[in-house]
């Protein structure tokens, strides 16, 4: 995949959930080479509409296609080598060490009973440096702070080598000091040319990393575009309520907000 | 990290080696270790030690082997697939069921004992099999909370319907202790005749899923998007437990306790939760456990047989405390 080339492309996506409907004309385009953010309120979809892309959510309207091939054309198997996912909290068993969970991603180059090979094990190391946590490759996952496990989340991803990581907000319960860590890690993953999705919260985070901004609404996608125009004033008071403005200034950004409505 | 794993393992194969050996030396009568030999190679002269060792002793050291094996790849298997360090065959339901098949034929058709292994597996397979079907339909289809939830009440229905069957025939209630409590007995190879199959199927399985179940430890949503399936590893799981447990019940009680045990003392042992050492490390640590079980059973009172489910539980207890200290 070439930078610039279109690897994912959603399309008027419907979504019910136990008779709800979640999603309805939502959609977002996602290049390589892109780091794209979905923001929203809480309960706008955003989550569903990535799991659904991700093939993990079933929906009832619409498309998804990836590098041009629709979603059944490219289930199971094939699906895991174009796109990883971080989910948003993924679960911490015990008895598995950093190095185990980071083997387990990459599984999916394995088929039944084959043996990883020494190529398996250089892809794991590959990406156990790449998100930084080689270090503590022999410990538990139960031992390992928030930020460090989140880390190792994308680890897992990274060692499928897809040319998509899509991360459902990894960073909604990380502190300042290790988001910051993340969002660099993001960031780097599109600048070497990966199709990067990012679920977030932090409008200040996602405008911040974000070569486009896609903001769902109520399950519809309401603006697309580069972070300063998709996250102005007007859009911030008619999705979130709220009077505030988005200050992006020399890699700085800032949220200001009238918190009590003065 | 790989030399612990090995080490645990070679740990569990010389154990069950010896076990082996005084499994089939041992008993009310001691046979030298070199006629258990000549006996297993066909070398040893037709007398009361060869007698003993191949028609009395070989097959109930081969049925705990086996039992205790199935029994530390269901607990493997469902501990992994429902990620609940509580799971064991007792979760879904086949423990109890197999118990009430059994109990049916003891007390209501004590003409038909040789029935016994038919009961105890087809009760504990419809069980299990309740257990699926409802736990696969409807809302959150397949979903753990709904699998164990299912487990626990037919696991009351079928102990309701024994602890019934036990009021009903009190004066025969006596047969029914030595299953209850589990154990083994010496009557040659007619009960492994009829679950081999069973059990051989649940093996196969289990050696089928390893991979899988690795995948489901970091969630179902990682599981899925690298394109397992989470609910069908969970009902495949489920399915090869049901038939390591129920054919583990109709050979040898209800041992369930083993299940539970085994996967817990290999991880704490081999300091990971990989499936390609928990599950192997469980079959082999399992009947390695049971056949040593079974051993001193037979041999610390003997002629008097102890019962191996509660001896294997006096046993079993201060080791798994043991480990449970040392763990991180």
């Amino acid at each position: 995949m070439q930078r610039g080339d279109t690897a994912l492309e959603v399309t008027d996506l419907r979504v019910d959930l136990g008779g709800k409907t979640v999603l309805d004309g939502a959609g977002l385009t996602l290049r390589a080479g892109e780091l794209v953010t979905v923001v929203g309120p809480n309960g706008a979809g955003k989550s569903t509409m990535v799991r659904a892309a991700a093939g993990l959510q079933a929906f009832q309207r619409g498309a998804v296609e990836w590098m041009g091939r629709p979603l059944d054309a490219v289930r199971g198997r094939k699906l895991a080598l174009i796109r990883a996912f971080v989910p948003q909290r993924g679960r911490v068993p015990d008895g598995v060490t950093v190095n185990d969970a980071v083997t387990i991603g990459r599984s999916a180059h394995l088929r039944m009973l084959q043996r990883a090979t020494r190529a398996d094990q250089k892809a794991v190391n590959r990406a156990l440096e790449r998100a930084g946590v080689s270090g503590f490759r022999d410990r538990h996952l139960s031992t390992l702070s928030g930020g460090e496990l989140q880390r190792v989340q994308i680890a897992v991803a990274l060692a499928q080598e897809a040319p998509v990581l899509m991360a459902d907000e990894p960073t909604s319960q990380l502190d300042l000091g290790a988001t910051v860590d993340v969002a660099k890690l993001l960031r780097g993953l599109a600048d070497d040319g990966l199709a990067v999705l990012l679920v977030a919260h932090d409008l200040s985070l996602a405008a911040a990393v974000a070569d486009e901004v896609v903001v769902i609404h109520q399950g519809r996608s309401v603006a697309t575009g580069p972070p300063g125009q998709a996250l102005d004033a007007a859009r911030l008071r008619e999705v979130w309520g709220v009077d505030a403005s988005l200050e992006m200034a020399g890699g700085r950004t800032a949220l200001h907000v009238a918190w009590l409505g003065r | 990290m790989i030399l612990r794993r090995t080490a645990v393992l070679a740990v569990g194969l010389v154990a069950l080696v010896c076990g082996f050996a005084a499994s089939l030396a041992l008993g009310a009568v001691q046979v030298p270790l070199h006629d258990v030999i000549d006996a297993l190679l066909g070398k040893a002269e037709p007398g009361p030690f060869k007698q003993i060792v191949l028609t009395l002793r070989l097959p109930r050291t081969v049925e705990a082997m086996v039992v205790g094996a199935g029994l530390g790849v269901a607990g493997a298997l469902l501990q992994g697939a429902l990620g609940n360090p509580l799971a064991s065959p007792d979760v879904i339901g086949v423990t109890a069921g197999a118990g009430f098949g059994a109990v049916l034929i003891l007390l209501v058709f004590p003409g038909s004992i040789a029935l016994l292994p038919v009961g105890a597996l087809v009760f504990g397979l419809a069980a299990a099999a309740l257990v699926f079907a409802i736990a696969w339909t409807g809302q959150n289809a397949g979903s753990v909370g709904k699998l164990i939830l299912a487990g626990i009440a037919m696991a009351a229905l079928f102990t309701a319907g024994t602890t019934s069957l036990m009021t009903a025939y009190p004066d025969r209630v006596q047969s029914v202790i030595f299953f209850i409590a589990g154990g083994l007995t010496s009557e040659g190879w007619r009960e492994l005749e009829v679950v081999w199959p069973y059990l051989a199927v649940g093996f196969v399985i289990a050696l089928g899923l390893i991979r899988p179940l690795d995948r489901l430890a970091l969630g179902d949503d990682v599981a899925a998007s690298l394109g397992a399936r989470p609910r069908l590893v969970r009902l495949g799981a489920g399915i090869a437990a049901a038939l390591l447990a129920a054919g583990a019940a109709a050979l040898a009680g209800l041992l369930g306790f083993l299940g539970l045990i085994v996967p817990h003392v290999v991880r704490l042992a081999g300091g990971t939760a990989s499936h390609t050492f928990v599950v192997p490390a469980s079959a082999v640590g399992g009947a390695a456990l049971l056949v040593a079980g079974d051993t001193l059973a037979r041999t610390v009172r003997a002629p008097i047989e102890l019962p191996v489910g509660p001896l294997m539980v006096v046993i079993g207890v201060p080791l798994f405390l043991w480990l449970l200290r040392k763990a991180v």
